[in-house]
């Protein structure tokens, strides 16, 4: 295989990039200055050799703890559980949470053969189970589809006996929604948790 | 135009799985009533705005229009008909669905009738969304499954010499679906011995229709020995494993470890009250 046709390729396989996307950056690369080829070949290694999982959290992170784990101003009674890191930066960014996270890598599929054994739940347990632990509740923010409300009912059952309280995402209509077009299991539930104007 | 193919087709349909199809896109595999099982193109169904997403959760019944695309049919409409949300209000009977889902899937092929099929899903999603036991419907469900689509197991009979056998003497064997005399039984290999319990319920569940089945009350063990032996029989059917099948497993066992852990704090509740209480005397 010819060395541009190695290089479209790798950028075919990223995710978002259809053939004809990966055959411009392949040029690009090849058109741009040496230096530059050198500082994304190394960003790429780079990412690969220091990137680790928090040993609390189970984000990615160049250090463990991460640098939330270790902030000492956030909340630490409260831990809010996502189903990927994407899902930390989509909270974090909204800046209405100062709680901590944990990462279970995944979501229960059990016809992608995913069970609860393949996600970081047993981390979770054992950080809940920590004599220093000061958390009170635990926020399940998995996606509202059925696998990620079977992984939040499965949590659920089992942190509840620990005395923990348990919640998660409220549920409703997107903002932008055109209600005539919302599923009866999302509208209902926009009923059911309805707010005070 | 004659002899041409429509260019979309309206249908309903219960949703199967889906899987991820690039960026924003699902494959979405549908149950029909009359063109069997397909796959289908969902497009923008990962975007927050998404109108279709909500529709195509799998377990919904809905109406949905199809475009004919080259290699595959595209969702242009999705309304959902029946969400049975109240099967997503509970884990036992979510992980329930979630099997018999998956069961649909492994045991139908693309574009072949499969209205038996089709209707038996939708009577067990309803069942369960409305409250009726999780062992029974699934129980019934696998049966009724297996003679729609031509592996109704062996009951009754000695697959061997066709003789009536008597359920507290009979073998089990799993990969051919069916029981052995005691002298039939003999060294075959992968047969060995069913519970004779086990066997007269299986029977009653295959030969009863579901109301009079339902009514059969089962002890968690009994129940807990009975799924063991469909799940191993469901397995060799399909030919490869059921994976929900654990996962309904894990949700019992987390059930199980909750309620003793829930007893225990009782326990030790009471037994704070009654020390205060001693000491108090
Ligand atoms: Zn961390």
């Amino acid at each position: 295989m010819s060395p541009i046709q190695r290089l479209v390729d790798a950028f075919h396989r990223l995710p978002g990039i259809g053939p004809k996307s990966a055959q411009r950056l392949a040029y690009h690369v090849l058109r741009a200055p040496v230096e530059e080829a050198r500082d994304l070949a190394e960003a790429l290694l780079h990412v690969k050799e220091s990137i680790v999982l928090c040993a609390r959290c189970q984000n990615v992170t160049d250090r463990s703890p991460c640098r939330i784990c270790a902030d000492t101003s956030r909340e630490r009674t409260v831990i809010c559980v996502v189903e990927e890191p994407l899902d930390v930066v989509a909270i974090d960014r909204t800046g209405g949470y100062r709680g901590l996270y944990h990462v279970l890598h995944g979501v229960v599929s059990p016809s992608d053969g995913i069970g609860p054994e393949d996600l970081k739940i047993e981390e979770l347990l054992r950080r809940l189970r920590d004599v220093d632990t000061e958390v009170t509740e635990i926020i399940v923010a998995t996606n509202p589809n059925l696998q990620g409300e079977a992984t939040s009912m499965y949590l659920a059952r089992l942190l509840r006996p620990l005395g923990l309280k348990v919640t998660r995402l409220a549920r409703g209509l997107p903002a932008g929604a055109d209600l005539e077009y919302a599923d009866d299991v999302t509208l209902g539930r926009a009923m059911e948790y309805r707010q005070e104007v | 135009m004659a002899g041409r193919p429509p260019r979309v087709t309206k249908t309903e349909a219960i949703v199967l799985r889906y899987r991820r199809l690039g960026d924003a896109d699902r494959i979405v595999t549908l149950l029909t009533p009359h063109r069997g099982k397909v796959d289908v193109v969902a497009k923008g169904v990962l975007r927050a705005r998404s109108k279709l997403a909500g529709h195509l959760e799998p377990g919904t019944r809905l109406e949905v229009v199809l475009a004919h695309g080259r290699s595959m049919d595209v969702v242009t409409q999705a309304q959902s008909v029946e969400a049975f949300a109240t099967l997503r209000a509970d884990l036992d009977r979510l992980s329930a669905a979630m099997y018999l889902l998956e069961l649909a899937d492994r045991l139908t092929v693309e574009h072949a009738e499969s209205g038996a099929v089709y209707r038996l899903l939708h009577a067990s999603l309803t069942r369960l969304a409305r409250g009726d036991g999780q062992q029974i419907v699934t129980r019934t469900y696998e049966l009724a499954l297996l003679d729609a689509t031509g592996f109704r197991p062996e009951l009754v009979v000695c697959l061997q010499c066709g003789e009536a056998v008597d359920a507290s003497r009979a073998s089990w064997s799993p990969l051919e679906g069916g029981i052995y005399c005691a002298e039939c039984a003999g060294r075959r290999p992968g047969v060995s011995p069913i519970d004779g319990t086990v066997l007269k319920v299986l029977r009653a569940y295959q030969s009863q229709p579901y109301e009079e089945a339902g009514r059969i009350r089962l002890s968690d063990e009994l129940a807990a020995r009975i799924e063991s032996v469909m799940h191993t029989l469901m397995h060799a059917v399909a030919e490869r494993e059921i994976r929900s099948a654990s996962f309904v497993s894990a949700a019992r066992r987390a059930r199980v470890r909750g309620e003793a852990h829930e007893a225990e704090a009782e326990a030790r509740a009471v037994e704070a009250v009654e020390a205060v209480e001693a000491a108090e005397e």
